[in-house]
């Protein structure tokens, strides 16, 4: 299953972790300077690491169509630049552990593992058993002083950024994102907010993850970043006891609900902001019988090249409103 | 309001991307905005709401590789990566290095840029198996040299001569090892 198909743990305020891991192979240039005979080489020596392996699953990326690509990325198992690109790559996916290794995106490999909610530790362990499988059958390029090898420098050392999305809709309205951002720069870890499709998109969601990984080994970057996300998580169940006390914020919380319920036509926008009133409203009690979980899906499903990935004649945004709108009350209708 | 882009069209893409506080963003029609999106300018649409958190960073890199005093090579002796061709100046021109061994070729001029962006330039964490077998020996031999040196101290010379034993039995595993 998907992260966003699966129940996580602190879900009202963490809505999935990732850790990621880069990896390239000794004896093979990068990026650019790798031919595409070479880069032909580098797929079939990983996909020969989890041939036989009825966990690990190989897709050709490069021969499906564009639409497929940049629904793969919706679903965060891959990244916008490796979906976009035409040259050669592969994915080799494991659903059971919700691991995704880019081949050839950046570097070489990227592995990554993505959990919903908060679970930076079981992300972490699951990413290093698929490099450990990597590991045993190719020479991947390490330095005993610089660590693992990568393309840019800014990856050395474990290769790895840990990163947790966070919806933090009371710190966003208290005004509290400045702040925070300032305070996270200054202990190396990195903020970047979500707004993606859409004018003004407010998720209120954000990626925390971590900016130095040279010098520091995988389980200090995970402890540091699960002490920092913790913090975080107090301030802003503390910050939304106050919100619930409002009485013009559930009138808010209820109208985006009823607008998930009936409207007809949803764009993207519009979807990203039901989704920050309605998951709030849900994480306060305010709505009953939706979760967090459905309204995750439906903000993945609701990308426009999931839904045209999923349905046909979504071709024009005004069929793909309408998909999406109908998407959402399939959803709450379950 | 029209497309940044052709100045033709309507806009109905309004993309934004905030990273360290720093926001950029473009309307654009939908033509324009797929163009924009394959060339690489915004990131996908669809994806767009799970950035990858390794571009933030490469950008910042890319000045800081260029800081001329990491880069001061006498024109002529212009040395390339046996791996991969690469110049140093082509690496700062692209900000990454060209292959794994560009590490090696160019470890001097890198050493300050990666001091800069990490703040270290020692790895502590996870190796590779084939060098965790050796970061073991390693660790094995100075503890050994250490017991050694007290053995002679405190004049314990058969245990002096068993410990040299198992100190030259594991050196020269060590080195065998060594690729
Ligand atoms: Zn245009
Ligand atoms: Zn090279």
């Amino acid at each position: 299953m998907l992260w966003f198909e699966m129940n996580g743990k602190d879900s009202d305020v963490v809505v999935s972790s990732r850790v990621r891991l880069a990896r390239n192979l000794a004896d093979y240039p990068f990026g650019d300077r790798l031919n595409e005979p070479s880069a032909k080489e580098i797929i079939e020596k990983v996909k020969g690491v989890f041939d036989g392996k009825d966990d690990y699953k190989f897709t050709d990326f490069a021969s499906l169509d564009k639409i497929s690509r940049s629904a793969e990325a919706a679903r965060h198992k891959v990244s916008p630049e490796f979906a976009a690109s035409d040259s050669p790559r592969a994915l080799i996916e494991s659903d059971s552990k919700n691991t995704y290794i880019m081949v050839l995106e950046e570097d070489h490999i990227r592995i990554q593992s993505v959990k919903p909610g908060f679970a930076l530790e079981e992300a972490l362990d699951a990413a290093f058993e698929a490099d450990g499988m990597i590991d045993s059958a190719l020479r991947v390029a390490y330095d005993e002083k610089l660590g693992y090898l990568t393309h840019c420098p800014t990856n050395l050392g474990t290769g790895m950024r840990a990163s947790v999305m966070m919806f933090l809709p009371a710190l966003t309205y208290a005004g509290g994102m400045r702040s925070l951002q300032n305070g996270l720069g200054k202990i190396g870890l990195t903020i970047r907010g979500m707004d993606g499709e859409g004018s003004n998109a407010d998720g209120c969601l954000y990626q925390i993850s971590n900016q130095v990984t040279l010098g520091t080994s995988e389980d200090e970057i995970v402890s540091k970043l699960s002490k920092i996300v913790e913090n975080i998580e107090e301030q802003e169940r503390t910050l939304r006891k106050k919100l619930k006390e409002d009485a013009r914020f559930e009138d808010r919380v209820m109208r985006a609900y009823g607008t998930m319920l009936y409207a007809t036509l949803i764009d993207t926008n519009e979807l990203t902001k039901l989704y920050a009133d309605v998951r709030l409203g849900v994480s306060l009690g305010l709505i009953e019988n939706v979760t967090t979980r459905q309204l995750d899906e439906m903000l993945v499903c609701g990308m426009s090249g999931v839904l045209m990935s999923e349905a046909e004649n979504v071709r024009t945004p005004a069929q793909r409103d309408r998909a999406r709108a109908d998407m959402i009350r399939k959803k709450l209708a379950k | 309001m029209l497309c940044e882009k052709c100045k033709k069209n309507e806009a109905v893409v309004f993309y934004k991307e905030t990273v360290n506080g720093k926001t950029k963003s473009m309307a654009l029609c939908e033509k324009c905005a797929r163009e924009a999106e394959d060339a690489g300018e915004i990131k996908g649409m669809s994806g767009g709401f799970f950035e990858d958190t390794f571009a933030g960073v490469n950008s910042i890199f890319g000045s800081l590789f260029g800081l001329p005093q990491y880069h001061q090579k006498a024109i002529g002796e212009t040395e390339k990566c046996t791996l991969c061709g690469a110049t140093f100046d082509d690496l700062v021109r692209e900000g990454k290095a060209g292959c794994p061994e560009c590490y090696k070729t160019f470890s001097d001029e890198l050493s300050g840029t990666i001091a800069k962006i990490h703040g270290t330039t020692s790895h502590t964490g996870n190796a590779p198996a084939r060098f965790r077998a050796g970061r073991e020996k390693k660790r094995q031999i100075a503890s050994l040299e250490a017991e050694l040196k007290e053995a002679v101290a405190s004049e314990e010379y058969e245990k002096a001569a068993e410990l040299r034993d198992r100190l030259k039995e594991l050196k020269s595993d060590a080195e065998k090892d060594g690729e």
